[in-house]
């Protein structure tokens, strides 16, 4: 983060975003030349080492740009009071204040000789110590003791890192999207002092902002939204959107960033996103994995949404679109996992909750009063048999009552081309279950393929086209077939031919010579 | 049954009604209300006879005070309108005035859990030596790595402002000193976000450049008190003269001095741009960071006003200046620090800026009180504040044209001591727009009187 009048942007129509640095030639020419200064100035005094970032900045870049960056090497060095002497330049100069204030102020530098001689000899040292040494505490005159280098790009990545998060620091509010890394997210919220606010719009968003936001329009938080930038882009996707004050002009102005556009210019600081809570977790994920049960797991999964706060499982379990959680309760209490089944209310998830009964802090009995909670117990190792008769009896009901559900649906098809899984995104139902159901009761006027159902009059419109190219041409190769089908909304080509009765003779593995006929 | 409680510097309010002061907060499922209305729910709870539970306040344990503190009449006067005002509002009084003891006296009448909120770490340490000598009960601080709540407790702006969300349960007074750092958009937040029902602030300079003033009655309470410099000089603060004197720029600077000046003045006739106003060179100042020859342009001004400012000239002066008042005791006002520290070498004057040790800084001031130096030399930081009662000359040797620097300046100068006269030179470069400044500074308080 830099002094805010180092922050560069670009401001247009009310967008902002920061001057970001290219990872260009020349700008990392900048960077490597400022860390040699630094590397080459270690035991030297402040004042050289900024003698010669002015002359960098001299040479016509932005100010702003090589302050910044000499901002930051600052930040990576230490600077030390020399020691070239025993005397502390403090009692130096009380010496030479209370010399000066018995013999009377110097205003000729006769007198001055006087009493600078008179401290020297009173501190056993020379003239000159004295001279140079009077204010050797002063910021500039201090000694770089210590440089802790890094590379060009690193350098030119931390400084767009710090760029925007002092952008941030005139946020009034943000709003991110992640690919992970959740839980290191909430927890930083958390420890902030922030409120969030969860919500799906395209994906799983969150929205920071303070207490006291709900009043008015306030920077007062984006101080701590900045620090929570760092964790964020930490994972592999991310956008980032942000309501910015900008102070100059008292215009509220957009930001955002997006990862595939900045994901190279930032650097991400080390998170640790797969460190495993506890070594219980950790022993029941690989367990777990041997199994090759077909049940997909998956760390941190994205955060369930339980009204505008969100729960974030230790785990998630997935086979054909249905999906179950997974939490490992270590110490609890019954209050604890009262308001944990509270927050589960809210939510429509299977989740399943193992606890561990030696970690018990009170009676086991209480928990029984509550149906809802589907709780496995464990003693020293979380037992794999009960939960995976858990998943299967999970992934039959699921099963069943979505598909019964599909079935149920009133829905009269129109369109030419039902998509399995567009359609099963839609009424939020697991893939299997809308074959199932689609299968068994099919929908009148269209025949079924394996991950599709076409209307029955596209087939033949379909069976019309093939059979005039094949008359016009004599014959038609199998990738000319495959796009008239396309061209009429359908994805399982082959099955279509299949369903059509057409045969495909092929010559070689090359579908431009593979040829249609028809028996 | 209402329950209300404080939240990281707000109000959350849950029950099965609102209030006219709170506002719905979707995010948490309660009416969330700033903490400022804290006395306005609450009377608001007690007339709709609603019943409530009030979980707001986290008080420090009280101590019990005893207090010697005398006020003069003008000083009662202004205490009266504030508590006839119902224990809020603001009060104007020239530096020197002794708002502190008025402070004073208000906590020890309100005998009850009481934040000061001052500007720098040094009006920390001398209000907590107030509070001890005065009520004597020790005080506690936040700011500068102190974190220590008592009963009576000194913060600094910065700290009030950013650990409000914990502070802001703990007192019932808040006294807001130099209470015109209030009305920035972030401090401002700090009377917000503190339920402290009973306010004072206190200033010598209550209007802003900005007019951003307007806002502080409904922060802290009316401009209840004020009293001008004029209306107390001589009785209750030291008689005091201005001088200015001019020196000649040397050939060599006044050569320096038009070469960059025309630089700047040229680049602005070339761009056609005329700065007048404040808004103006801000305008200009931001455009430097587009445009090379702009920045150039600006830090050849920079560096014109510079040798104005710091002209050898005046070093020529100041020390003939020494010489003929050996025995006064003088403070020294400078703009930028490498004059402090070129003065501070060849005088052997002690100096305090803002890169000074805590420790030395307070060394520098005791030992000036004692008359074992006999000098201080400063860049800003003195201008706020700290006590340095007998001092009776000052030199200027350079400054803002900002008129409350001035003000305070002087005031450093004024605290009542008998038979003080004091005397504030103003050593100004002849020629330069450094003489605009000094005419810009003094514009006001000539005005007034």
């Amino acid at each position: 983060m830099l002094p805010s009048e180092l922050l560069a942007v670009w401001k247009r129509k009310g967008v902002i975003w920061p001057r970001y640095t290219k990872l260009s030639n020349d700008n990392l020419e900048v960077a490597s030349g400022l860390i040699e200064v630094y590397k080459n100035h270690v035991g030297q005094k402040k004042s050289a080492v900024k003698e010669f970032t002015d002359e960098i900045e001299e040479k016509g870049y932005d100010y702003r740009f090589v302050r910044g960056l000499s901002f930051l090497l600052d930040r990576r060095s230490r600077f030390r009071c020399s020691d070239k002497i025993k005397i502390n330049p403090i009692d130096l100069r009380r010496k030479a204040y209370h010399t000066a204030g018995k013999l009377g102020l110097p205003t000729r530098p006769d007198q001055r000789r006087r009493i600078v001689e008179a401290v020297a000899s009173e501190l056993k040292v020379t003239v000159e110590t004295v001279e140079e040494f009077l204010y050797a505490d002063l910021d500039t005159e201090l000694i770089l003791e210590e440089f802790e280098p890094l590379s060009p790009v690193e350098l030119l990545q931390e400084y767009n890192l710090s760029l925007t998060q002092t952008l941030l620091f005139d946020s009034t509010e943000v709003r991110f999207t992640s690919s992970g890394n959740w839980q290191s997210i909430f927890y930083s919220v958390k420890r902030l002092g922030l409120i969030y606010e969860a919500y799906q719009d395209r994906g799983f968003w969150v929205k920071v902002d303070g207490p006291a936001s709900l009043f008015k329009l306030t920077r007062r938080y984006g101080t701590a939204t900045a620090k929570l930038l760092p964790v964020i882009v930490a994972s592999p996707k991310w956008t980032v959107e942000a309501k910015i004050l900008w102070k100059y002009t008292n215009e509220i102005c957009d930001f955002k960033m997006e990862s595939w556009k900045h994901h190279a210019l930032l650097r991400k600081p080390k998170v640790s996103t797969l460190s495993f809570d506890s070594t219980v977790e950790e022993d029941f994920a690989a367990r777990f994995q041997a199994l090759t049960s077909g049940w997909l797991l998956r760390r941190e999964p994205e955060p369930v949404l339980a009204g505008k706060q969100v729960i974030i499982p230790d785990f998630s379990l997935e086979k054909e679109g249905i999906r179950v959680y997974v939490e490992i309760v270590g110490f609890w209490t019954v209050e604890y996992l009262l308001r944990k089944i509270e927050k589960l209310k809210k939510v429509d998830v299977d989740m399943l909750v193992l606890v561990n009964e030696n970690l018990a802090c009170e009676r086991l009995g209480e928990l029984e009063k509550h149906p809802r909670l589907n709780v496995i117990y464990y003693r020293d190792k979380i037992p794999l048999a009960p939960i995976l008769h858990y998943l299967e009896q999970a992934f039959r009901e699921v099963k069943a009552k979505q598909t019964r559900l599909v079935k149920d649906l009133s829905v009269v098809f129109t369109e030419p081309v039902i998509n399995y899984e567009e359609f099963a995104a839609r009424i939020g139902v697991s893939f299997e279950a809308v074959r199932a159901a689609l299968t068994e009761k099919l929908p009148q006027g269209y025949a079924v393929m394996s991950n599709e159902a076409v209307r029955k009059d596209i087939l033949e419109q379909i069976q019309k086209r093939i059979d005039g190219q094949m008359s016009q041409k004599g014959q038609l190769c199998l990738s000319e077939a495959i796009r008239t089908i396309e061209t009429e909304g359908v994805r399982d080509a082959t099955r279509a031919l299949e369903a059509l009765g057409y045969k495909v003779v092929w010559h070689g593995i090359n579908s431009e010579k593979a040829e249609i006929v028809k028996p | 049954m209402i329950h209300l409680w404080f939240d990281k510097g707000t109000l959350l309010l849950k029950g099965e009604v609102g209030t006219p002061y709170g506002k719905w907060d979707p995010r948490v499922g309660c009416y969330r209300i700033k903490a400022l209305h804290y006395p306005d729910v609450l009377s608001y709870l007690e007339e709709s006879r609603l019943p409530y539970q009030d979980g707001v306040l986290n008080l420090p344990p009280s101590q019990t005070m005893k207090d010697i503190v005398e006020l003069r009449p003008y000083q009662n006067e202004a205490l009266g309108k504030w508590r006839h005002a119902g224990m809020r509002g603001i009060l104007v009084l020239p530096t020197a005035a002794g708002k502190t003891y008025i402070a004073l006296k208000a906590i020890s009448l309100l005998k009850t859990q009481t934040l000061i909120v001052v500007p720098t770490l040094d009006l920390i340490d001398q209000w907590r030596k107030r509070v001890v000598d005065y009520l004597s009960i020790e005080a506690g601080a936040v700011g500068g790595g102190e974190d220590n709540v008592q009963m009576v407790t000194v913060s600094t702006y910065e700290s009030a402002y950013l650990q409000a969300g914990v502070l802001g349960n703990k007192f019932m007074f808040i006294v807001f000193d130099e209470v015109h750092h209030l009305a920035s958009p972030s401090y401002m937040q700090i009377a917000e976000m503190y339920i402290a029902p009973y306010r004072m602030g206190l200033t010598a300079t209550f209007e802003r450049s900005d007019q951003r003033h307007a806002l502080l009655p409904n922060l802290v309470g009316d401009l209840v008190y004020t009293a001008k410099v004029e209306e107390l000089a001589g009785e209750h603060l030291s008689p005091y003269t201005h001088e200015k004197i001019y020196v000649e720029l040397t050939p060599e600077e006044q050569r320096v001095y038009d070469e960059e000046m025309g630089v700047f003045n040229g680049y602005l006739r070339e761009k056609g741009i005329v700065l007048k106003s404040v808004e103006d060179f801000h305008r200009f100042i931001m455009a430097t960071g587009r445009d090379r020859r702009a920045r150039e342009a600006l830090l050849a001004r920079n560096r014109a006003v510079r040798v104005a400012l710091n002209s050898e000239a005046k070093l020529g002066l100041l020390a003939r200046q020494l010489e003929s008042h050996r025995s006064e005791k003088t403070l020294i006002f400078t703009l930028h620090n490498d004059l402090v520290y070129t003065i501070s070498r060849r005088f052997l004057i002690p100096s305090i800026t803002y890169q000074t040790p805590k420790e030395e800084r307070r060394e520098i001031l005791e030992n000036f009180r004692t008359g074992d130096y006999r000098a201080i030399v400063t860049s800003q930081v003195l201008d706020e504040g700290v006590d340095v009662p007998d001092a009776s000359l000052g030199f200027m040797l350079s400054g803002t044209g900002s008129t409350r620097e001035y003000i305070q300046r002087l005031g450093r100068l004024l605290r009542k001591v008998e038979g003080k006269q004091a005397k504030l030179v103003e050593i100004v470069s002849k020629e330069t727009m450094e003489v605009r400044m000094s005419r810009r500074r003094r514009q006001k308080t000539t005005e007034e009187a």
